[in-house]
């Protein structure tokens, strides 16, 4: 899951080198952290959230393979 | 290698069409990729009408050299003798593989790939090809056929994830491209099945507004398909179609015209 937002965010983003992402497991969810550089926040949110919410609906395939709830924060 | 490795040929039907491409390229019907752009159509009494446009891509140089030596029997007689086919058997040689090879088709694909082995989707195969514009203004859409066992869960609840997936492909291949990239992502003929529906579900619904002589309105849907019933109706003098709603309840209605 944390290679999906990886993949993603760098392919979005003017600076790959600053893509983080922090994938913290608890027994039933998990929570992604994904961090960019400043100017990349619109990028990755997009209008409306719109591609974080892309996101978050791709996340849910993987999740659910797993039998895990994903929760994705933009930090 | 510096001759072009494909022409977009016109002509008043597919067929001849394909024929002025060959021409041009001095090529024969197995060497090249036939795509048909636009199939043509007939206007009123030659007025409206529209030419049909292939695009043939070489598969390989056409000079003869580049045959295999082997003495295997040529099917060349058969092959000159070729009677005109229908329309409808270029169409399908149209649709089916082998993959267009330019670059939107390379990155698209390529970036499906990735998206789809990172989500944990194995085992899968993916055909790209263009399909019609639905709307003639616009550009053939490059289709990325998703294929394989138990997708059901990349297609989503009425097709979120479908969409979901496409929207970022689009914006990844876009953003390479440094253009909007028209992607179409599908997942075993899932949007094409539902087009259908819907289009039979257009026509059916805007017939009851007509006998009914009342506004019909339908299901919430997502964009793409209440799309699909505006332009099934577009051209219709007897109803006109409107989005009502905001959001995920966004609907369509089909509104009978009130004729004297």
């Amino acid at each position: 899951m944390k290679e999906l937002v990886e993949y993603i965010a760098k392919s979005l983003v003017d600076d790959p080198s600053q893509v983080d992402v922090t994938e913290i497991n608890k027994s039933s969810f998990v929570v992604l952290e994904l961090r960019v550089a400043p100017e990349d926040m619109g990028r990755v949110i997009g209008r409306n959230g719109r591609v974080a919410n892309a996101i978050r609906t791709l996340l849910r395939v993987p999740a659910a393979r797993q039998g895990k709830r994903v929760n994705l924060e933009i930090v | 290698m510096s001759e072009p490795r494909f022409v977009e040929a016109v002509g008043p039907d597919v067929d001849t069409a394909i024929q002025n491409g060959l021409k041009k390229l001095d090529a024969d019907m197995k060497d090249v990729i036939v795509e048909v752009l636009e199939e043509s159509t007939k206007g009123f009494f030659g007025i409206g009408g529209r030419q049909a446009k292939v695009r043939l891509t070489l598969l390989a140089p056409p000079s003869r050299k580049q045959k295999p030596p082997t003495p295997a029997p040529k099917p060349a007689a058969r092959k000159k003798a070729r009677p005109a086919p229908a329309p409808e058997a270029e169409l399908e040689l149209a649709a089916t593989p082998p993959a267009p090879d330019d670059e939107l088709a390379r990155v698209a694909e390529d970036t499906l790939r990735e998206l789809l082995a990172r989500m944990g989707i194995e085992d899968t195969r993916i055909e790209a090809y263009y399909v019609e514009a639905a709307d003639q203004k616009e550009t053939s859409p490059l289709v990325l056929q998703v294929l394989g066992r138990d997708l059901g869960t990349l297609i989503g609840r009425r097709g979120d994830t479908l969409s979901a997936l496409q929207y970022i492909t689009r914006l990844i291949v876009s953003r390479e491209l440094q253009s909007r990239a028209n992607i179409v992502v599908d997942v075993e003929h899932y949007k094409a099945r539902r087009e259908k529906r819907l289009r039979s579900l257009a026509l059916r619904m805007a017939k009851q507004a007509v006998q009914r002589g009342r506004t019909v309105t339908l299901e919430p849907m997502p964009a793409y398909e209440r799309r699909i019933i505006h332009l099934t109706l577009r051209d219709r003098t007897d109803v006109y179609t409107q989005s009502v709603g905001e959001g995920s309840s966004r609907k369509v209605t089909i509104v009978p015209v009130q004729n004297r």
